[in-house]
């Protein structure tokens, strides 16, 4: 709070949309899923919930639509033209798309959400007073409230030895989301600062990605050039702040990438490789 | 020279506007209009023809209110967001214009609503002590003039009063 | 020949008759009374006991899910704000354009908009996750250094409804002093004592009411804009957000339309009570409720038009979440309510348009309560819709409240009627003095219009009637 540090500081912060808000980002966070390779299996969704401590809410309030799935499976019938529509399912690992300019943040009464230096979307449980703006202002829908405490009943004796202890349970009233595993990011970052050396591209991984049997899911570091997931990105031209969807369906059906709802100017962090199909 | 308050209680607005003239064109020697109060049920703008031009300077502070509003609501909000540097979020900027002209626009408004409503019991002399000259007839339609004289004044004071037709007199002496 | 007109008010009423029946109001009170007063004590006891059901286990009850952050409780919120704005557009619009006609009926609906305020006020901190945390919204100097986000409509919202709740229980306190001198006056006991502390020693000097006079007009003219700012930061709620059906530009306008018609149907309610009950039939004359309705009518007309050009934009437009949106609401599973609201709230005030219904009193009472019904369904409509069917098809979802909502949003009600019988028997409900200053001046326009008459003409006057003695 002091005037040095507002000083100081002061140009760093004040910064436009197509840097996102930082001066020098260390990292950033980016994923990128194949809808090819996704076979709806859910090993991803489960793996969320071990890793987090997502409570199981039970079947009755799952469908009132209470439930904790940070990562969800979309599934979708969108081919109603095969002979067998049934078989015309399509699979979209939905989670917090980390978006650049995120439309959850500024509309938190309590500064409960913020950007990281990362470029992650962070929430900060103990801030949060639940008044939910934010889940109404997400387009992609994916913040979740607990709206009961959970840790009462989710985990009965011997239960919550499964815990990770690296990530705090939350209690009722507070909103929650994908944080692209963070506890592993920073777990990898401290080590990589502790031997003084950068963080090597597959040294972080997500639960989701770690758990998925096609490796549809790729994690990694967009600003590391020698990464997959940069790689990915820049070979399907999805770039940060800039439209893609239209100039892709023009050109070429090799470039498969895109991001959800790119017309709303979120810039989400995570890029989706179209599904091949077989009329195209 | 002992000085006394004079009410005389007038049954219609009227009367009192009449009796208050007279004051003014100095029928009573001694008294001039500055020591006249009139206290009515009702408000009677059309008084000050006679009462003379009594200034209110309540806007003045209706004025300063807003204005406190309006600098102290920028210089807090801009402080505030400068100091919460790990709030920034995509794209946004620091100290936000647009919001902070909604803010400021609430502050306004209320510093200088209720630096009128202070200005306002003190300017008025809400919270002086009452003196014991009052009559509840004035709440109900009935219109005083209250005069602080001299005591041989009094006399032709009444007598004043009692041309326009006044319903009830009283007297308190001031100590 | 001109017109009989009849008049707002009776010119020749005494004073001391106004003093009397008002003062009567306040006596003690029916039988009726106390059980009205008991069964709104109920309301709100049963949503204190949802609110601790909610308190103590979360929000879960509530039938609320992702994506229904928003239920009952927002509805509730901008409904009672939106009700607010009657003693606003009452006291200080008309006050400001010298419509006295707004003189007898303005004080209870001044205490509408307090009450109303301090109903909508719950309602913010009833909905949250962690209530008992709710004061992070207000910026205090904290040792962590953090302050509350003050891009958030919702922290915007917390100013608002402090300084609007602050500055209509200023202005009702003002405008009501000279009444409290007058009550003090003619009371004993512990409402002598009470009266004496709140007039403030007030004995009616020029001076007093000189400055009376201006700090009336002054707050009159602040709370104008703080009304139309206040309501519009409250639909900033939802228009600051992405969210189709919610990012619409008009919707400031819509809103602070919406509140002054939804106040008025609610004045309309209070004034066929208050006349039946306290017996304010000289007062709160037919004349007086004529243009009450004529005004409610314009509103309801000027809401019709936003409304349609909110329709006609999102069909003309290219966003088609706003498009599917729209039909979704006309023809999906909320239709029933979607209709509702637009018979209530453009359909039925042309009830009003007619001289015999507007003279009734019983039709005004139920037209004005179904009014209100449909401003209670369009504010549901525009929170819960957009939530049901937003941009991500997987989340579709249709969501009705629990008992847990509707006990609290009922509770809301009881609480506001509470409040509002408490006042109307320890406050006069009718403003005294303002009265006394309408028939005076009434009186006095009266006798210049004779004297003009007779200097104008030889005659004496004969043709018109109606004058002289009602």
């Amino acid at each position: 709070m002091s005037l040095d540090n507002i000083l100081n500081h002061w140009s760093d912060y004040r910064k436009g949309a197509e840097e996102g808000g930082h001066h020098d980002y260390e990292h950033r966070w980016a994923m990128a899923i194949n809808l090819d390779l996704c076979i709806g299996c859910n090993a991803c969704s489960t793996a969320c919930y071990a890793e987090n401590n997502l409570p199981v809410v039970g079947k009755e309030k799952f469908e009132k639509g209470q439930a904790m799935h940070w990562m969800r499976i979309e599934r979708y019938w969108d081919q109603q033209e095969l002979e067998h529509p049934e078989q015309g399912a399509s699979f979209l690992p939905m989670m917090c798309q980390q978006c650049g300019a995120a439309t959850c943040e500024p509309v938190c009464p309590v500064a409960a959400t913020y950007h990281t230096p990362d470029g992650l979307n962070a929430q900060v449980y103990n801030r949060c007073i639940g008044s939910r703006y934010c889940s109404n202002n997400c387009p992609f829908r994916v913040r979740y409230f607990n709206f009961y405490s959970y840790y009462e009943s989710s985990w009965p004796e011997p239960m919550e030895q499964q815990l990770n202890p690296d990530i705090s349970v939350r209690d009722k009233g507070v909103m929650e989301k994908c944080t692209f595993c963070v506890q592993r990011i920073r777990t990898v970052k401290d080590k990589a600062f502790m031997e003084d050396r950068p963080v090597q591209d597959g040294e972080v991984i997500t639960a989701c990605a770690q758990a998925c049997p096609t490796s549809a899911i790729v994690f990694g570091d967009t600003m590391d050039e020698g990464s997959m997931v940069n790689k990915l990105w820049k070979k399907h031209q999805v770039e940060r702040g800039i439209y893609q969807k239209t100039q892709h369906a023009k050109k070429n059906a090799d470039l498969r990438g895109y991001r959800i709802f790119e017309e709303l100017n979120v810039d989400p962090s995570v890029m989706y490789l179209e599904r091949v199909r077989e009329d195209v | 020279m002992s000085k006394k308050r004079m009410m005389g209680l007038f049954g219609d607005f009227e009367e009192a506007h009449d009796a208050i003239a007279d004051i003014r064109r100095n029928e009573v020697p001694g008294l001039t209009v500055d020591d006249v109060t009139m206290t009515s049920p009702i408000e009677h703008p059309e008084v000050e023809e006679v009462l003379g031009d009594r200034p209110v300077h309540l806007q003045k502070f209706t004025l300063f209110g807003a204005v406190f509003g309006v600098v102290f609501g920028f210089i807090f909000l801009a402080a505030a967001q400068a100091s919460f540097l790990v709030q920034p979020q995509g794209g946004k900027p620091v100290i936000a214009l647009p919001s902070n002209i909604v803010l400021i626009y609430e502050m306004l408004i209320f510093f200088a609503v209720w630096l009128t409503f202070f200005a306002f019991i003190f300017l008025s002399g809400l919270l002086k002590k009452r003196s014991t000259l009052y009559s509840e007839k004035v709440s109900l339609d009935q219109v005083a003039i209250i005069v602080e004289v001299d005591e041989n004044v009094g006399e032709s004071v009444k007598g004043l009063f009692q041309k326009h037709k006044v319903l009830e007199i009283r007297e308190e002496a001031i100590r | 020949m001109t017109m009989v007109t009849e008049k707002d008010i009776n010119e020749q009423i005494a004073w001391a008759k106004i003093n009397t029946d008002v003062l009567k109001s306040m006596e003690n009170p029916r039988p009726a009374y106390w059980v009205t007063l008991a069964v709104c004590i109920a309301m709100v006891a049963c949503a204190a006991l949802a609110e601790y059901i909610q308190y103590t286990v979360g929000m879960g009850p509530s039938n609320l899910n992702n994506p229904h952050m928003w239920d009952m409780y927002i509805a509730a919120f901008v409904f009672w704000i939106g009700m607010s704005h009657s003693g606003t557009l009452l006291s200080a619009i008309l006050h400001l354009i010298h419509a006295d006609w707004r003189k007898p009926i303005y004080r209870f609906a001044e205490a509408m908009t307090t009450f109303s305020l301090m109903t909508a006020g719950l309602f913010p901190i009833i909905h949250l996750g962690r209530v008992w945390n709710m004061y992070w919204v207000l910026p205090y100097v904290s040792d962590r250094g953090i302050w509350p986000n003050f891009r958030s409509p919702l922290v915007w919202d917390a100013f608002a409804i402090s300084t609007y709740l602050s500055a209509s229980m200023l202005f009702l306190f003002v405008g009501m002093i000279p009444d409290l001198a007058i009550c003090r006056d003619n009371t004993t006991g512990w409402r002598k004592k009470l009266y004496t502390i709140l007039s403030l020693g007030w004995i009616g000097s020029d001076q007093q009411w000189r400055n009376f006079r201006k700090i009336y007009l002054l707050m009159a003219c602040f709370l104008i804009p703080l009304a139309v700012s206040v309501h519009s930061i409250v639909s900033a709620d939802f228009a600051m957000s992405i969210m189709p059906g919610w990012h619409i530009t008009t919707f400031p306008p819509y809103f602070v339309a919406g509140a002054l018609y939804s106040g008025c149907a609610a004045i309309i309610t209070l004034f066929v009570l208050l006349r039946y009950f306290f017996r304010f039939e000289e007062y709160m004359t037919l004349p007086l409720m004529e243009k009450t309705a004529k005004l409610t009518f314009a509103i309801a007309m000027v809401w019709t038009y936003l409304n349609l050009i909110e329709f006609a934009s999102v069909w003309y437009g290219h966003d088609i979440y706003n498009k599917e949106l729209l039909i979704a609401k006309a023809t999906g599973p909320y239709a029933w309510i979607f209709w509702t609201m637009l018979f209530c709230g453009s359909v039925l005030p042309f009830a009003l348009a007619f001289r015999k219904l507007r003279r009734h009193m019983p039709t005004m009472f139920v037209v004005s309560l179904f009014l209100n019904l449909g401003m209670f369904f369009e504010r549901w409509m525009i929170v819960a819709p957009t939530l049901s069917m937003s941009h991500e098809p997987h989340q579709w979802d249709i969501m009705y409240g629990s008992i847990v909502e509707w006990a609290i949003v009922f509770g809301s009600f009881g609480w506001f009627g509470m409040l509002f019988l408490i006042f109307v028997k320890v406050f006069p409900s009718v403003s005294m003095y303002e009265v006394k200053e309408m028939v005076f001046h009434r009186k006095q326009s009266l006798g210049e219009e004779d004297l003009a008459r007779m200097t104008d003409h030889a005659k004496p006057v004969t043709q018109t009637t109606g004058r002289e003695g009602t």
